[in-house]
């Protein structure tokens, strides 16, 4: 009897729902982030789920060039559940909300967003106020791009020049090298997320711990690569690790398809989705243009740090047929990069007058060392090893680390490059006839 | 377009739920019985690991706070990489017995995230309560898990091992807006 009133009374208990007080989340903004507002809203206003402390300054609004539209001090009302602020009449434009209040829980929340009248807002990371990114940030990107090309350029090289000839080492090293990026996509990612969101919040990393990322997230191209990315990483990771764990390199296959794949969603969240004169043609050469690099720049890493250390009698018959892969794949970087320079240098002079040009000429400079470089070890060490010579020499290792670190800092100005905007398009010029009429 | 918090917390308590029977049945069962099957030796460590990659859209799509998404992240790691341990050492991948303290790590990084997620006193609200609590519950278990590490043969630490898992089930079935245990709870409570 007494087990029955036991079980009795714990499935009356798990059935009776219960109120519990969790930390205060935002549930409605109106006028909402990103909306473009026929006319002026008479208020913003926060919905929490629980009530917050509201201070005068709680919710600031401004417009593109900072002033302060607000017509009075932030207070809450609806049983403190609804933090307010009346706006003056505003004119056309885009402006940015910053709020931030006391949950009773003792966390100060925090946000940012924009939203227009008549226009079309900017993303949150653009919001008035953010200054752009800093040097740790590229640095962040980089390693970022590092990581991304280690996984996606060392399963492209495991599974299109090792095959079926791998040996335990080189298998061993392939998914230590891989695994590192994997990993380091996933955290550098991470990292750059909070990073750009810390910018657009303007507030110290103590204070962004209960900012509400929402609108970066779900509002901007930037957050819905970082949801993609990580998601895509993580199962990269599962795929990997389940190659490994079965001793089936046949999974690899998917995980590099789906590297490749997730490869378009940093393109598509790239400028070269946004800025004036894209098309499908510049959103396709940048996937191209940042796959082939990948698959350069991570198959020399496993050549350099994978085949060379781990696997003597590979070395020579791996180098060969990473040489003939690595002309493809290079001609396919160069090719579409040029394409895309072509098409967001509308002048040549932009390339020395622009900030975009210039690092575009810093990075075409390091490209042409690091094809340079490759030029020597196809046309001077390639037919060395295909007579049989130089397979033990500690020259070509050195060599294959001098050429990946060139490739590697090609990344490096990359990910400075993908963050500097082109320059604007000049207007057409109205035809004659048409000034005419 | 997500479903409410709560239902996530529930669903992953369900996981823990199935993870602590599994690893009780084992106790009670031995070693040897339950992996007379040799798929069973697979289960708890696969649905870790499941539930790590799972914990993943979680930590994406519920950004409504910058530290419940790096918490989140945090979590998914640990269940992740602790799963994929105990999985490569059932393959024999992984030969060296210092991969079970995965384990212990998972739990005390996982029991760290839920400490410092938190910033109130235990009796501050019942959301603080239940935060504490995991949070503790989490560090026991990685005290458990390198006691179990010492001893593996240990009946006493096997059964804590397990009743780890369910405890955190609980909590988590007890946890957000409308929870399914412990009945009613004022709205006054932890307010001012």
């Amino acid at each position: 009897m007494r087990p029955r009133a036991l079980a009795a009374a714990a499935i009356v208990a798990l059935a009776l729902p219960a109120t519990a007080l969790a930390h205060a989340n935002l549930l409605q903004r109106v006028p909402n982030f990103s909306a473009r507002l026929a006319s002026s809203p008479p208020a913003v206003s926060l919905r929490f789920d629980q009530g917050v402390d509201v201070f005068s300054d709680s919710i600031q609004v401004r417009s593109s060039t900072g002033k302060l539209v607000s017509a009075g001090p932030a207070h809450a009302v609806d049983g403190k559940q609804v933090a307010t602020v009346p706006l003056q009449r505003l004119p056309k434009g885009a402006y940015t909300v910053r709020w931030h209040v006391t949950s009773f829980e003792g966390h100060v929340l925090s946000g940012v967003y924009t939203f227009g009248v008549r226009v079309v807002p900017p993303p949150p990371t653009e919001a008035y106020g953010s200054a752009g990114p800093t040097t740790f940030e590229y640095i962040v990107k980089w390693g970022y791009f590092l990581g991304l090309a280690l996984v996606v350029g060392g399963l492209a090289f495991r599974l299109l020049v090792v095959g079926r000839r791998s040996t335990p080492a080189v298998d061993r090293r392939f998914y230590l090298v891989a695994t590192v990026g994997v990993v380091a996509s996933i955290e550098l990612g991470i990292l750059g997320f909070l990073l750009r969101a810390r910018d657009a919040f303007q507030l110290p990393l103590g204070r962004l711990v209960y900012g509400d990322l929402s609108p970066l997230a779900q509002g901007t191209r930037f957050g819905t690569a970082f949801i993609f990315m990580t998601l895509g990483f993580a199962l990269i990771a599962a795929i990997l690790f389940l190659a490994w764990l079965t001793d089936r390199p046949v999974l690899l296959w998917p995980a590099l398809a789906f590297g490749l794949f997730l490869i378009s969603g940093l393109s598509l969240s790239g400028h070269s989705a946004v800025e004036t004169g894209s098309s499908w043609r510049t959103e396709l050469a940048d996937w191209v243009h940042l796959s082939a690099a990948c698959i350069w720049v991570g198959g020399l890493a496993q050549l350099a740090f994978v085949v060379w250390p781990a696997a003597p009698a590979l070395r020579r018959e791996a180098f060969l047929r990473f040489s003939q892969l690595a002309g493809g794949v290079v001609g396919l970087m160069v090719v579409a990069g040029a394409y895309l320079a072509y098409v967001r240098l509308p002048q040549a002079s932009d390339l020395w007058q622009e900030r975009y040009g210039k690092v575009l000429l810093l990075k075409s400079g390091l490209v042409a060392l690091a094809l340079s470089w490759g030029a020597l070890h196809h046309f001077v060490v390639r037919p060395a090893l295909q007579q049989g010579r130089g397979t033990g020499s500690r020259a070509i290792s050195r060599s294959l680390l001098g050429e990946s670190a060139v490739a590697m800092a090609v990344l490096l100005v990359a990910a400075v490059l993908v963050d500097a905007n082109p320059p604007p398009r000049p207007e057409k010029q109205p035809t004659r006839a048409a000034v005419i009429r | 377009m997500e479903p409410p918090a709560e239902v996530v917390h529930w669903l992953f308590g369900t996981g823990f739920v199935f993870l602590g029977l599994c690893l009780l049945a084992e106790t009670i069962v031995g070693h040897e019985v339950w992996r007379r099957r040799s798929w069973r030796a697979y289960v708890w460590p696969a649905v870790a690991f499941l539930m790590g990659i799972a914990m993943w859209p979680v930590m994406v799509f519920y950004t409504s706070s910058a530290i419940h998404m790096l918490a989140h992240g945090v979590w998914a790691q640990a269940m992740m990489i602790a799963g994929a341990a105990q999985l490569g050492l059932v393959r024999g991948k992984l030969r060296s017995s210092l991969w079970e303290l995965t384990m212990p790590l998972a739990f005390a990084v996982s029991g760290a995230a839920f400490l410092i997620h938190e910033q109130n006193p235990w009796l501050f609200s019942r959301a603080a309560f239940l935060h504490h609590a995991l949070g503790w519950t989490a560090l026991a278990g990685a005290l458990i898990t390198i006691a179990r590490f010492v001893r593996p043969r240990s009946p006493v630490f096997n059964t804590g091992f397990a009743l780890i898992f369910l405890a955190v089930a609980t909590l988590l079935f007890c946890d957000r807006n409308v929870a399914p245990i412990f009945g009613h709870l004022s709205p006054l409570a932890g307010g001012r």
